[in-house]
């Protein structure tokens, strides 16, 4: 019974309904798993779960975490473990989440691989720190629950958290389910480690951290032989006792900024180079961006996390009705994936963007960085965008399908983002 | 742009592994610290010049050694003057200013006492010269002079008419204040140089003076051995003594017996020795002296103690005359006194109240009047005023008791000092007179034997600037304290014997008492300035005693002059 | 005090402190006690002017120059990177100022002491935002004038020790650079401690004091002998112990040296003493509790 109600958020004020929906969900996957945690190969768990179990198999010796709604499992699983003894290392319980930050990045420069996990509004508090690891080039991972940032307050899947924090120098992956997530905590070690930068991994509240999915759980050896021990070459030593992060002039600020840059460039290969060398360990890989019956497709759907399943489900529904529907998934947003997109998407007739996040004054994230990677595609595609599941709000097949159509039937160009509005 | 990196890491992110010293913000300030020396009052007050601070230091550093050899520099005695000198450097010590005076004598006793290599033995510092001296009369001044011209590198002889060394200290200042051991210690450590000692032989009867022609330089120290009489009738009845016989024969180990009561006449140290030691003989002790207490030349704690003993004092009274008394005892009639307006010494006179007798019955009586140079022997020229002449001949010089100088140990001693340096001048061909100035440890007179064998040998010595003044100090480093209270032995104990009453400090007092002294004008490395100077450009070092400024990085604050609690550090 | 300590020099000269500031006295006297098996962070403050521009630093042991108001878990974060090493030879220290641990770093710092972090956490207090130029935080004293309290302070400092006590850490003491053996004395003790340690380190500051630049420890000293700055610890967060008996001078003798309090009125004075008074009935009841 532990798993189910480590599976329930938080009850706080409005959240009762959600709450109710949710226990159903959950209590579907309890059937399904017949309570079972230890079923060979593949678990039952959610997608925090998930993740936590990628921090324990990446032997991450300092965890520094505050609690928040909906991460707060991986902190509590997290927790539990270092208590049975099977997490080996320290978990620092901060008082907050820019000190939990804090504690990473220098923990990091200690030369120890360091974990932590957060949400919305801790991911905001953050944000001074995220730019500070950037900076230190530190490789710390993280998993973001992607959740709505308040006001007004709720609970429930928005990227909006971790998307506005694009500009911090972060590695940023948007994960479908829990098994992705825990795949993708252990490539984003794999790349940060090699780049030195940090990484971040999203997910979406409750549809991906609280939602039960058979998960594989991969064997410690094959982690460890993906995973080498984390070398950093800038670190503190007191035998060469050195000034980390000095005051420097505006010239070096600048070689210091572009050589990050240039780093950050070269994740797209790392990663995907990390992917390939992952799928061959394990079986699954998912490259930066994913696409689906793509070939023939006069209108492309283009997603990032959670929506992708349902997209997945829509698509096949349309292309059995006959239409000629693709599907792209963005799972690496920063570095922005721009060549394999344009190498993608190049020659397509329709986009359309859904995303669930919102940039007031602009508009979806996704299609605005999209569009941007676009703009010299001689051949470029007309790219519409859908906000969609703003709040945890629902995106169903049906919503999906609605928006294919709204593209079918749009002969403009449309500038503006086309809020998806359904009840 | 090229921009320097020493190492991968830099690859990654900025690390400074560079030193800031390279940058000179030295070149911000406009005025830098200087070390300054100044002459602490308590060494200019020492006849004897004693670097008072330096000793103290070493003491408080637990370096009694070094606090030894410090003292033997400037004089031969620390045993004897730590425990019978008159301590002028007590008085005028800035600390009784701002709470107490430093116990810089016991201080002195302490070291000479417990320094851990007992320096028995000690060489000349200068080369040796061909130069040879006589010194007549082996006390305080005479063993002195022969000391420091040795330490010179001369060759002294020195006449002794008595049949062991040491003046004074030897047959006069009784066991109880200088034990006898001590004393020979310290004469043995005067006599390990190469100094021919020559006892029992007095100038003017085993050998004529002219004797000395051959010597290059004479210096004369035969003290003022005569004990006057009062001249007054009754002055050869029997139980009638002289105080320095008195003294001489109890230091010589001679059996005295006095009877139940006894008078003593005189108010300076030889009254006070003599009654003091009638005590310690079962004696009940009066003591008369014709001023007051005030007036009394003998050192005040020695009054005090004698009083604290049981030596009864009567005042303003001068004996006219001695009688027999009944039960064979002694009458003595005294005129009353009274005080009247200073003297050429400042001192008040006394004069006899008109018609006014005491008559106070005795056992015996013993009269301390003051004591007379003997001339008999010595050549008429050098005698003046019923004492020697200072410098009576260009190769013969004269100190101590002998000469027209305050009469105690210390200025003996300083006599000793002051004419070997200048002979060791004369003898040289240097007739340069300013030089003395130059090595004195203030404006008193005081000379320093530190100073002048590094001006002897060209070497660079910091000249002090001035006499420290309390006005100078930073007192806000310094916390209020007592003395150290010091250890006596019970008053029935000291008087059944004649050992020694002060029974000086612990180590731990000797630590606590000497960390006390403000070492005014002097560092003692308290480290004030290397703790307070924000840039780290001080440094220290108490065994090569340098104090050095990084210039290229001192900023010119001041915080380091400011911060010196004794004006050693001073911006210019 | 043997003379290779001097060699050591962990706070090089060349830095760029103010003429005569206590700040860099503080630091110095710390670092001296700390030695090389030392790794620091300090934060913006005037530590960070003090550490040198690129490529020079004045810092003689690994130091790494973290944000405003987490040097705590900066710290606690470097202490336990280093013990899951196996690194406990090594000693993290944590440099903040009065602005960095009274205010904006409060929170932070409250965290790292409820943990009990391994850290030693120096709070070098100069009253005032003073790297920003002069400008009120919660530990500048009543009536003191700031850039940002011109009419003078209207408010009285806050008792960080206090605080700090109430998380039960295991070691907390008020030091000033005007007892620079007490304050060693004191940095040694805490390296000897594991858990938290908090140094309350009172730093006179020349330029926003309003006070010439070579009276810095005399203030300092000042400060304890009038008792507006007692130096004491707190172990456990309840034993007590007055580490030097004040001379008690009036308050005016260490308020009318500098130029911040030169326009206090007399009443003004009394209650900045009344207030002294106060503190020190309080800390010597407490002082009085245990045996
Ligand atoms: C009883 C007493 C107590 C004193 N107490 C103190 C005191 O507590 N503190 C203090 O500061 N001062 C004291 N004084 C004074 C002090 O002792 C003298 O000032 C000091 O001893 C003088 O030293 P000096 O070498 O000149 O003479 P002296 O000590 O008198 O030595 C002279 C030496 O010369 C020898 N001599 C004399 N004539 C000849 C000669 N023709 N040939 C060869 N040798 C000769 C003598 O035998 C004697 O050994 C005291 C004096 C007395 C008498
Ligand atoms: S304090 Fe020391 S140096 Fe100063 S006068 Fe007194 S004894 Fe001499």
């Amino acid at each position: 019974m532990r798993d189910l109600r480590e599976g329930l958020p938080e009850s706080r004020g409005g959240d009762e309904i959600k709450s109710v929906w949710f226990v159903l969900l959950c209590c579907r996957a309890e059937v399904i798993t017949g309570l079972s945690e230890e079923i060979a190969m593949k678990e039952f768990m959610t997608g925090n779960h998930a993740v936590a179990h990628a921090v324990v198999l990446c032997r991450t010796p300092l965890i520094a975490a505050y609690p928040i709604t909906p991460q707060t499992a991986i902190y509590e699983k997290l927790s539990e473990w270092e208590a049975s003894g099977i997490l080996k290392g320290i978990m620092m319980r901060t008082e907050s989440e820019h000190s939990a930050m804090a504690s990473c990045i220098a923990a990091s420069l200690t030369g120890v691989r360091t974990f932590t996990a957060t949400s919305s509004q801790g991911l905001a508090l953050m944000h001074e720190m995220l730019h500070f690891a950037a900076g230190c080039r530190t490789p710390v991972v993280m998993a973001n629950v992607n959740r709505l940032l308040a006001a007004p307050w709720g609970f429930w899947a928005d990227q909006l958290d971790s998307l506005s924090q694009r500009d911090t120098g972060w590695i940023q992956f948007y994960c479908e389910n829990g098994q992705e997530a825990l795949d993708s905590v252990i490539q984003a070690y794999k790349i940060a480690e090699q780049v030195y930068l940090p990484a971040m991994v999203s997910l979406e509240a409750f549809f991906v951290s609280h939602f039960m999915e058979p998960v594989d759980v991969p064997e410690q050896e094959e982690v460890d032989r993906f995973l080498p021990a984390i070398h950093l070459p800038h670190k503190f030593d007191i035998e060469k006792p050195g000034f980390l992060v000095p005051v420097v002039s505006s010239e070096l600020y600048r070689k210091y900024r572009h050589m990050a840059q240039t780093s950050m460039d070269s994740v797209k290969e790392v990663a995907l180079r990390a992917d390939l060398e992952f799928k061959e360990i394990f079986g699954r890989g998912y490259g930066i961006v994913e696409t689906v019956m793509m070939d023939d497709a006069e209108v492309v759907i283009v997603t990032a996390g959670s929506i992708t399943s349902t997209a997945r489900v829509a698509v096949k529904i349309l292309r059995e009705k006959g239409y000629r529907v693709g599907l792209l998934k963005i799972r690496l947003f920063r570095p922005f994936p721009a060549e394999a997109l344009q190498k993608a998407l190049g020659g397509k007739r329709k986009i359309a963007v859904i995303d669930r996040n919102n940039s007031m004054g602009s508009g979806g994230i996704f299609c605005q960085e999209l569009r941007a990677a676009l703009v010299h595609s001689p051949d470029r595609p007309v790219t519409f965008s859908y906000i969609a599941g703003i709040g945890g709000t629902d995106v169903t097949p049906e919503v999906i399908q609605k928006i294919v159509f709204d593209a079918m039937g749009r002969d403009e160009p449309e500038e503006k983002p086309i809020w998806v509005m359904e009840e | 742009m090229n921009i320097p990196t020493d190492s991968l890491c830099e690859l990654v992110i900025p690390i400074s592994y560079g030193s800031t010293a390279v940058i000179e913000t030295g070149k911000w300030g406009f005025q830098k610290p200087d070390t300054n020396l100044l002459t602490a009052p308590c060494q200019e007050a020492c006849p004897a010049g004693i670097n008072i601070p330096e000793v103290l230091y070493f003491i408080s550093e637990g370096r009694k050694d070094e606090a030894l050899f410090s003292m033997l520099m400037e004089n031969p005695f620390p045993g004897a003057c730590g425990r019978a000198c008159f301590h002028p450097c007590e008085a005028n010590c800035i600390r009784a200013q701002y709470d107490e005076s430093v116990s810089i004598q016991a201080l002195e006793k302490y070291v000479s006492d417990r320094a851990s290599v007992q320096i028995e033995k000690i060489q000349p510092i200068a080369n040796e010269s061909a130069k040879r001296i006589a010194v007549v009369g082996g006390g305080p001044s005479g063993l002195s002079c022969a000391y420091f011209l040795s330490l010179l590198g001369h060759r002294v002889t020195i006449f002794e008419a008595k049949r062991e060394p040491g003046g004074v200290l030897r047959w006069g200042v009784p066991e109880y204040r200088l034990p006898k051991s001590i004393l020979r210690k310290e004469i043995r450590r005067i006599l390990s140089l190469p100094i021919e000692m020559k006892t029992g032989v007095r100038v003017g009867r085993d050998i004529p003076f002219e004797d000395l022609d051959h010597f290059d330089a004479i210096f004369l120290s035969p003290g003022a051995g005569l004990n006057p009489s009062l001249g007054i009738e009754g002055e050869g009845l029997k139980k009638v003594w002289k105080g320095g016989e008195f003294l001489e024969r109890i230091n010589s180990k001679e059996k005295v017996i006095l009877g139940k009561e006894t008078l003593v006449v005189g108010g300076g140290n030889t009254a006070i020795d003599v009654a003091r030691s009638a005590l310690r003989l079962g004696s009940q002790v009066t003591l008369a002296y014709r001023r007051t207490r005030n007036e009394m030349p003998a050192i005040r704690d020695e009054i005090h103690e004698a009083e604290e003993e049981g030596v009864r004092f009567e005042f303003l009274v001068q004996p006219v005359k001695i009688h027999p008394g009944k039960k064979k005892r002694l009458a003595v009639k005294f005129q009353r006194m009274k005080l009247g307006g200073p003297d050429a010494t400042g001192r008040s006179r006394a004069l006899p109240v008109k018609g006014e007798f005491l008559t106070l019955e005795t056992d015996g009586l013993i009269t301390a009047v003051g004591e007379r140079v003997e001339l008999a022997w010595v050549p008429k020229p050098f005698v003046k005023n019923d004492l020697i002449g200072l410098n009576p001949s260009p190769r013969v010089f004269a100190g101590g008791d002998a000469v027209d100088q305050p009469r105690t140990i210390v200025t003996a001693i300083a006599a000793g000092k002051k004419a070997a340096i200048s002979m060791d001048l004369s003898l040289r061909g240097n007739s340069d007179k300013a030089l003395l100035s130059r090595i004195r440890a203030g404006k008193k007179g005081s000379l320093s034997m530190a100073s002048y064998l590094s001006m002897r040998e060209g070497e660079k010595w910091l000249e002090p600037k001035g006499v420290a003044t309390y006005q100078q100090m930073n007192p806000i480093y310094f916390k209020a304290s007592h003395r150290v209270k010091i250890r006596k032995r019970s008053r029935a104990k000291s008087l059944k014997k004649f050992s020694e009453v002060n029974m000086g400090l612990r180590p731990e007092e000797a630590r606590l008492s000497a960390q006390r002294c403000f070492s005014c004008g002097t560092c003692n490395y308290c480290y004030n300035c290397y703790f307070f100077c924000p840039e780290g450009a001080v440094s220290l070092d108490p065994f090569l005693k340098t104090r050095t400024v990084d210039f290229d990085h001192c900023k010119g604050c001041g915080t380091c002059a400011k911060a010196c609690p004794r004006a050693v550090v001073e911006m210019r | 005090m043997a003379s290779s300590v001097q060699e050591l020099n962990l706070l090089r000269p060349g830095h760029a402190a103010c003429a005569g500031c206590g700040l860099a006295i503080g630091m110095k006297l710390v670092l001296e006690v700390m030695g090389p098996r030392t790794v620091a962070v300090i934060v913006p403050s005037c530590e960070g002017a003090i550490g040198g521009v690129y490529p020079n630093t004045s810092y003689g042991v690994p130091t790494f120059h973290s944000a405003f108001e987490i040097a705590a878990p900066t710290a606690a974060g470097i202490a336990n990177g280093l013990k899951i090493q196996g690194r406990d030879d090594i000693q993290v220290l944590a440099f903040a100022g009065d602005g960095g641990t009274f205010d904006i770093g409060l929170q932070s710092l409250s965290g790292v002491a409820k943990n009990n972090d391994d850290i030693l956490y120096v709070c070098l207090d100069n009253e005032a935002y003073m790297n920003t130029g002069i400008q009120v935080s919660s530990a500048t004293p009543s009536y003191a004038w700031t850039n940002t309290t011109p009419e003078g302070n209207p408010r009285r400092k806050k008792n960080i020790m206090e605080i700090m006590a109430a998380h039960y850490n295991p070691y907390s003491a008020t030091a000033t650079i005007g007892y620079p053996r007490d304050l060693q004395q004191k940095i040694t003790k805490a390296k000897g401690i594991r858990g938290t340690k908090f140094i309350h380190l009172l730093v006179p500051c020349p330029t926003g004091w309003r006070t010439p630049s070579d009276i810095s420890p005399e203030l300092s000293i000042l400060a304890v002998e009038t008792n507006v700055f007692p130096l004491y610890e707190v172990e456990e967060g309840r034993k007590y112990t007055i580490n030097h008996e004040p001379r008690r001078l009036p308050v005016q003798a260490y308020l009318l040296k500098q130029g911040r309090f030169k326009h206090l009125g007399e009443e003004q004075i009394r209650q900045v003493q009344r207030d002294v008074d106060e503190e020190w009935e309080k800390l010597k009841h407490r002082a009085s509790l245990q045996g």
